[in-house]
């Protein structure tokens, strides 16, 4: 099936990136293929997309779509079968070798024997010549996720939200120009994911830092992005691409309100094709 | 902005205000402590008693079994004697110990970059493990001669095999997802194997250095009895051949007090050192 209003109108670029000619990332007909004992699958098939600098899109799509697969691709920990990558203007791998892009996994993916603050402070110690701080102090940014006073817990002394915050601190402690998050609230209760949604747009509104998203949740994708990229299963491609029409500063409260519900609505019907 | 983390404060503070309960359950939980420090020590001092009894009533000759009493006189009156045949023993325990330990880990890292090392090999220290020790220690002697040397080999060799496969398991067993980790950080091999296999292999080595720690204690005896003169091992089979059995048994005490103390060490070490260790935190 052929990808759908792939066009992005020029109106829906963030505020901050107006005029801003480079994509951070621009992906165009990536296809992955993995082979295995049972045979090959094709996880994901000719997808296209473009984020502007400084936008949030969030990807939603059935389990098995390959959302984190497209992840993976960007952050060059998989090679596309066939396909270009872009990421800010260059090659993925110099991107990662400079330390543009921060990375948030689904279960945190902390180092059990480090402290908060010792975990954030993992990529300024490995990597050699490449760890140069930024601009925040790993002590500031448990602060901006809100854990100042936790800095000296261990993983197993905090909560499975209190985790994934370290974790997000950890991605932004080299000031990265882009964050992937691959269903980082995905294992969260729901009153703790509402709550770390709120905060991650403050983050995201502070730091100025492009966002690519994985979500399986409606709500999430829907509230978060600026733009919800939908992608359908087997083979993994892109099935439309939906502008997110909501004011800004975004406040769970909005849910309620009737272009979000609309937005929800039209989201759920798409994903039912897919 | 409302956090789990002041949560969690005021959750405290709550818990501070009725100071009186918190008082009581902290002697609560301070008397059921010392119950489970006291209640093994009273099973034990039991025990010794109703042997006493026994050897007395059913008047039992001392080289069958001899009394604890006469154990303790044996133990104080040849105390200086007993520990110069201890000191032997414990440094082929303990050279053996970390011979074996290193050997294991330097291998166990060579098995994870290199896997076909691991194919060849593994087999061949499987084969050499199902060996019993006892038939190990004559060929060693054979081999090593009759000094510390086959000795200090049967305890490294008996340390090894659980180290081998423990710590192979750990640097192996690290998550993808901290691998990929590592990967985005554009880790070189050298950290990765320093920050995450091997922090992550501790717990795993600390359980096989336990086992170690006792059986290093057994080799070394077990290859005194084969040709030695001196040694808890050689102290052993003097006593047996002569019938003294209260030295016996005081020769045993020394023993096992040696491994358990050196059980201890190894346990104080990783409490130490793997506090962020779930299991052991509590
Ligand atoms: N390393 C891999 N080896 C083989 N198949 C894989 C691998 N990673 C993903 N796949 C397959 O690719 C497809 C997409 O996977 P994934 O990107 O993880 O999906 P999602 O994150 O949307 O749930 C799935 O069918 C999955 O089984
Ligand atoms: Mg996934």
């Amino acid at each position: 099936m052929p990808a759908l209003a792939l066009d992005r109108p020029s109106d829906r670029m963030a505020p901050t990136a107006a005029g801003d000619a480079t994509p951070a990332i621009t992906l165009d007909r990536i296809t992955v293929r993995f082979t295995t004992e049972r045979g090959t699958v094709t996880a994901l098939d000719g997808v296209d997309l473009s984020v502007q600098p400084g936008g949030f899109v969030t990807l939603l799509g059935p389990s098995g779509c390959g959302k984190s697969t497209l992840l993976r691709v960007v952050a060059d920990l998989i090679a596309p079968s066939s396909g270009s990558v872009r990421v800010l203007g260059g090659d993925a791998s110099v991107a990662r070798e400079r330390r543009d892009i921060g990375f948030v996994f689904q279960d945190a993916a902390l180092l059990p024997w480090r402290t908060a603050q010792q975990n954030v402070e993992l990529p300024l110690e490995v990597g050699g010549g490449r760890a140069q701080p930024g601009k925040r102090s790993p002590r500031e940014l448990l602060e901006l996720v809100g854990l100042a006073g936790w800095e000296n817990a261990y993983p197993h002394e905090l909560s499975g939200g209190m985790r994934q915050r370290v974790s997000i601190a950890r991605a932004l402690v080299n000031d990265p120009k882009l964050l992937l998050m691959d269903e980082p609230f995905g294992a969260l209760d729901e009153i703790t994911r509402d709550r770390l949604n709120e905060e991650l747009l403050r983050v995201w509104e502070e730091t100025g830092t492009t966002i690519l998203f994985v979500t399986h949740s409606i709500y999430e994708a829907a509230f978060l992005g600026q733009e919800v990229l939908l992608l359908a299963a087997r083979p993994g491609r892109v099935r439309e691409l939906v502008p997110v029409d909501l004011p800004a500063p975004r406040q769970i409260a909005m849910r309620e309100t009737r272009a979000f519900v609309e937005l929800v609505a039209h989201l759920r019907r798409v994903l039912e094709t897919c | 902005m409302s956090l789990r983390a002041t949560d969690a404060l005021q959750m405290g503070g709550a818990f501070a205000e009725d100071a009186e309960a918190q008082a009581r359950f902290e002697g609560t939980q301070r008397m059921l402590a010392w119950r489970r420090r006291l209640l093994p020590i009273a099973a034990v001092v039991g025990l010794l008693v109703v042997w006493e009894i026994a050897v007395v009533v059913f008047d039992i000759k001392p080289f069958i079994a001899p009394a604890p009493s006469m154990v303790a006189k044996v133990l104080a009156a040849k105390f200086g004697m007993l520990m110069s045949n201890l000191l032997p023993t414990a440094i082929e325990a303990l050279s053996g110990f970390l011979l074996g330990n290193a050997a294991a880990i330097a291998i166990a890292t060579a098995f994870v970059y290199k896997r076909t090392l691991e194919e060849a090999f593994f087999p061949v220290a499987v084969m050499i493990n199902t060996i019993p020790v006892v038939a190990k220690a004559p060929i060693l002697v054979l081999l090593l001669g009759n000094g510390m040397e086959p000795k200090i080999a049967i305890a490294a060799l008996i340390c090894f095999f659980p180290t081998l496969v423990n710590m192979t398991r750990g640097l192996r067993d690290v998550s993808p997802q901290q691998l990929e980790l590592m990967r985005i950080l554009s880790a070189s091999p050298r950290e990765v194997f320093i920050k995450l296999r091997l922090k992550n292999a501790l717990p795993y080595l600390f359980s096989a250095l336990k086992i170690a720690a006792s059986t290093a204690v057994i080799g070394a005896i077990v290859g005194e009895w084969i040709g030695a003169t001196a040694g808890i091992g050689a102290l052993i089979i003097q006593a047996t051949y002569n019938f003294d059995s209260p030295l016996l048994y005081a020769t045993i005490v020394v023993g096992s007090a040696f491994s358990a103390t050196f059980f201890g060490v190894i346990s104080w070490a990783e409490r130490r050192l793997l506090k962020w260790n779930v299991g052991h935190a509590a």
